[in-house]
This record gives C-alpha cells, sequence and structure tokens, in this order.
C-alpha cells in the first residue's frame, strides 16, 4: 500500500516508535502509582515526553503539558474549560468536527470568520470583526485538515490578546511541520494528536495548557496524588490526567517527537511541500479536475484536496484503493471547511503526505489518478 | 541515615524538583514518603543529603518550586522543619 492519509493519522512511523513501545510494555507499569522501579521508569519517560513536548511548542513547565487520548479529546477539555453551556464562540471557516460538535454539544452561539481558502488576511479581518468582549473563546485550526491551509494564527493570537478572549489552537495538522510557541502566541490552549505529525502511536494526543488557565475536568478519577481528596487536584497535569496514562503510547511518542527533532520540522515540512507540488503539476490540465492550491503552495502544507467534475469522490477514493493507494475521499469530518470552501455537495479526495513519502511513491500515485479518471471520461 | 525529605504535590513536581536540583549540581532521589506525613494521601519526595539543604532551597526558590513540607529524618523520626 502506498499511503497518503497522514493527515488522518500517519501510518508510517520511524522504527525506534515501535522500539520504544516495546520497551515499555516490556519494562513500564503506571507513573504515580508506586516507588519502585517500574514505576519509575514509567514516571522518568512520561516527565522526558512532557519536557520535550514544552521545548518543542515553547512552555517553560512540562505540567502544562497533558496527555490525553488523541486531539479531540483534548479539544473537548479547551472548549469546556472555557465555553460555558450557551457561550459565545468564534471559529475559523476551516474547523474540524472535534471543534465543532463540542460547541454544539454546549449550545453555544457560534460565530464562523469565514474567508476564501489561501487568503490569510482575509481570515484576520474575518475574525477581527467577530471577535468582541463578551466572546468566551475564540479557536482556530493552525492548518486545515481538508485544504491543507495555513491560518494566520499568529495574528489571530494578536488580536485575541488585544481584546483579552481566550485563543484555542487546533495544532492537528500542524505539529511536527509547523513552528508553534504557546509563551509568543499567548494561548489558552493547543491541542494536537500524537498520531499524526508527531510520529507517535494512535491513542495518543496532547492538551498544553497557558499559564494560570483554569481547567474544567472531563474525566474524574485517581491520579496518584492526594488520593484521600475527593476532588481532583486543582493543579496540572494531574487534574486533567484520570486514570492511568497510555505508558506504551507515550513512550512511542517520545520517540516520534525525537524523530521529527533529529529531521527538523522545516525539512518535513519542505519534504511533504515538494511531494505536493510535485503532485500538482503532475495533474496540471487534466481535464475536469479542480486541484485546491495556492500558487507556489504559499500558506499551505502537505495536504491537497481535488475534485474531479462528473465522478464522485468516494469512486476515484474507491478506485485508487483498487490499486493500492490509500487517500481520504469525503467531508473529512470538517462540514465546515467544505461549506467555506464551496464543496459541502461534493465532498473531496485529500491526498496528504508524511516524511516516509516518496517521489517515486507520487509518480505511482499520478499514473493511478489518470488511470481512475481516464476510464471514467 | 540523616537526611531531608521535601514532599512534592505529585510525581511531576518532584521530577521538577529533580531536574532543578540537578542543574545545581545537588543529587537527590524520588520516593514514596511515609503515609503519615501527609494526611491528604499518595504523594511523592525528593530526599537530599543533610548538608546541602541551603543550596537545595535556593535552587527551588531559583526555579518557582515550592515545597509543600520539609522533614528531618532523624534518629528514626521524621521532624517538620521550617522551608
Amino acid at each position: 500500500m502506498i499511503y497518503f492519509d497522514s493527515a488522518a493519522t500517519s501510518f508510517q512511523k520511524p522504527a525506534s516508535v515501535a522500539a520504544a513501545m516495546w520497551e515499555a510494555l516490556a519494562s513500564m507499569s503506571s507513573p504515580g502509582r508506586g516507588g519502585y522501579p517500574a514505576a519509575a521508569r514509567a514516571a522518568d519517560t512520561a516527565f522526558q515526553c512532557r519536557t520535550e513536548l514544552a521545548d518543542m511548542f515553547g512552555l517553560e513547565n512540562p505540567e502544562q503539558v497533558v496527555f490525553t487520548l488523541n486531539a479531540t479529546h483534548a479539544l473537548n477539555i479547551a472548549i469546556k474549560s472555557l465555553v460555558p453551556p450557551g457561550g459565545k464562540a468564534v471559529v475559523s471557516g476551516y474547523e474540524h468536527n472535534a471543534v465543532t460538535r463540542p460547541l454544539e454539544a454546549l449550545k453555544a452561539k457560534i460565530s464562523v470568520a469565514a474567508a476564501p481558502l489561501f487568503e490569510p488576511e482575509a481570515v484576520t479581518a474575518a475574525f477581527a470583526r467577530l471577535i468582541t468582549p463578551d466572546t468566551h473563546a475564540v479557536i482556530c485550526s493552525h492548518v486545515s485538515n481538508v485544504f491543507g491551509f495555513i491560518q494566520p494564527v499568529e495574528e489571530i493570537a494578536k488580536l485575541c490578546r488585544s481584546r483579552g478572549v481566550p485563543f484555542i489552537i487546533d495544532a492537528s495538522q500542524s505539529a511536527g511541520t509547523l513552528p508553534l510557541n504557546m509563551k509568543a502566541l499567548g494561548a489558552a490552549f493547543a491541542a494536537m494528536p500524537g498520531h499524526k505529525g508527531l510520529y507517535g502511536p494512535q491513542g495518543t494526543g496532547v492538551l498544553l495548557c497557558g499559564e494560570e488557565i483554569a481547567t474544567r475536568t472531563l474525566l474524574e478519577g485517581g491520579t496518584g496524588s492526594r488520593s484521600i481528596q475527593q476532588q481532583m487536584p486543582d493543579f496540572l497535569p494531574d487534574r486533567l490526567e484520570a486514570g492511568t496514562l497510555n505508558m506504551p503510547g507515550i513512550a512511542g511518542l517520545l520517540a516520534g517527537i525525537r524523530y521529527v527533532h533529529r529531521g527538523g520540522i522545516d525539512k518535513i515540512l519542505d519534504h511533504e511541500k515538494h511531494l505536493a507540488k510535485l503532485t500538482i503539476q503532475g495533474l496540471e490540465g487534466l481535464p475536469n479536475l479542480r486541484i485546491y492550491a495556492s500558487p507556489a503552495l504559499r500558506n499551505q502544507a502537505g495536504v491537497l484536496s481535488l475534485t474531479a467534475r462528473g465522478l464522485d469522490v468516494e469512486t476515484i477514493g474507491s478506485a485508487l484503493a483498487e490499486r493500492g493507494i490509500a487517500v481520504r475521499a469525503g467531508i473529512q469530518c470538517a462540514p465546515y471547511a467544505h461549506r467555506t470552501a464551496g464543496t459541502l455537495e461534493t465532498g473531496t479526495v485529500r491526498i496528504s503526505f508524511s516524511d516516509f513519502n516518496t517521489t517515486e511513491e507520487v509518480a505511482r500515485l499520478l499514473r493511478a489518478i489518470r488511470g481512475v479518471l481516464g476510464r471514467s471520461f | 541515615m540523616e537526611h531531608y525529605i521535601i514532599l512534592a504535590r505529585s510525581v511531576t513536581y518532584a521530577q521538577r524538583m529533580q531536574k532543578s536540583l540537578s542543574r545545581a549540581g545537588v543529587r537527590c532521589q524520588i520516593f514514596r514518603p511515609p503515609r503519615d506525613l501527609t494526611d491528604l494521601g499518595c504523594a511523592y519526595a525528593v530526599r537530599v543529603a543533610v548538608s546541602v539543604l541551603p543550596e537545595v532551597l535556593t535552587a527551588l526558590h531559583r526555579d518557582g518550586l515550592n515545597p509543600v513540607q520539609i522533614f528531618l529524618y532523624q534518629q528514626g523520626q521524621y521532624q517538620e522543619v521550617e522551608a
């Protein structure tokens, strides 16, 4: 299989990830649950992972790094900590259901800062119009999971700071490929999966918490601290980490982070964008095909969407799967993004790259797409 | 053997203390303190030699780390001391 669905989950992982997970299974129990060596090894690994994540994302204190099940879990904590039932949130036009469904569940008043694809100035202007002093939270994906559009989070953060409104960043598509500095942004929270651009395993996610942000628990239970007290501890990370941590996952995530650190996020992004450019060049001029790309991939990461007039996106996805190529077709859990871009009726075929993809794989993808389109028209 | 134990609010906090002390050149161990030293249940602490307490307090203060309590272990007994 040739895998181009890394925006969902990076499938190919560094060998060190599996090795670290195996080592964790064989040698670690649970942090905070004892003073014996297996618990101490688990605690050391969890602390090291928090510390390296804090370094990577501009946090001084590793206690502000909370392990979650995935980015959705992290976003739920962030949103439900800031937006009360019926509260007011401003979101970008490119949000995932991981943002919008929790807001709907809260019956929040959602204002959408909709702006055309690949126009960051228009995004900033839209947020500027909508953020008011009574806004409970502003939420923005750093990179659209459908179109790879890099949104201007620095500018939006500046707006939020100037208006005293907390800012939540969904870094699901950017963690590991774009720099993000929590301290510089002054963000309240950033949520990210461990299993995409950080190359950790599925079942890992991270919530980065800004300083002195009050948090609401989604789960209550054992933390290995203040065990007589019947309320959750009021300090991080324990407050938000009820129950046993996923130590094999965290050990794998630590190995994944180190892989990204060794490779360099700039180089990884360059590689993914290079493959995206080759894909665009190889498909340009094909009749009935529309590729959603910004000129020279400005403001775009390694995620591409396309549609073919007269051909259902799921049909394309299935035909590519038959040829051994994995892409994601449909709405990609982001109806807001499709509504904003005008693709809600059709959906798109999404091609997303990782550091493990090669130019040879892109060449096979291009041949396969040409074959699918040629057979159909 | 005499030593001080410095109670932390969580294992992560104890690890931050350990890192801070390591930077200051102070050796310490994280461990679970005796149950009767904490009225809130499970806790973690760092153990340091008696001779290094001033350096320990300076390092923790420099890094903004606040012990929950400090105890001196002497002749088989723990006695709380002022930070």
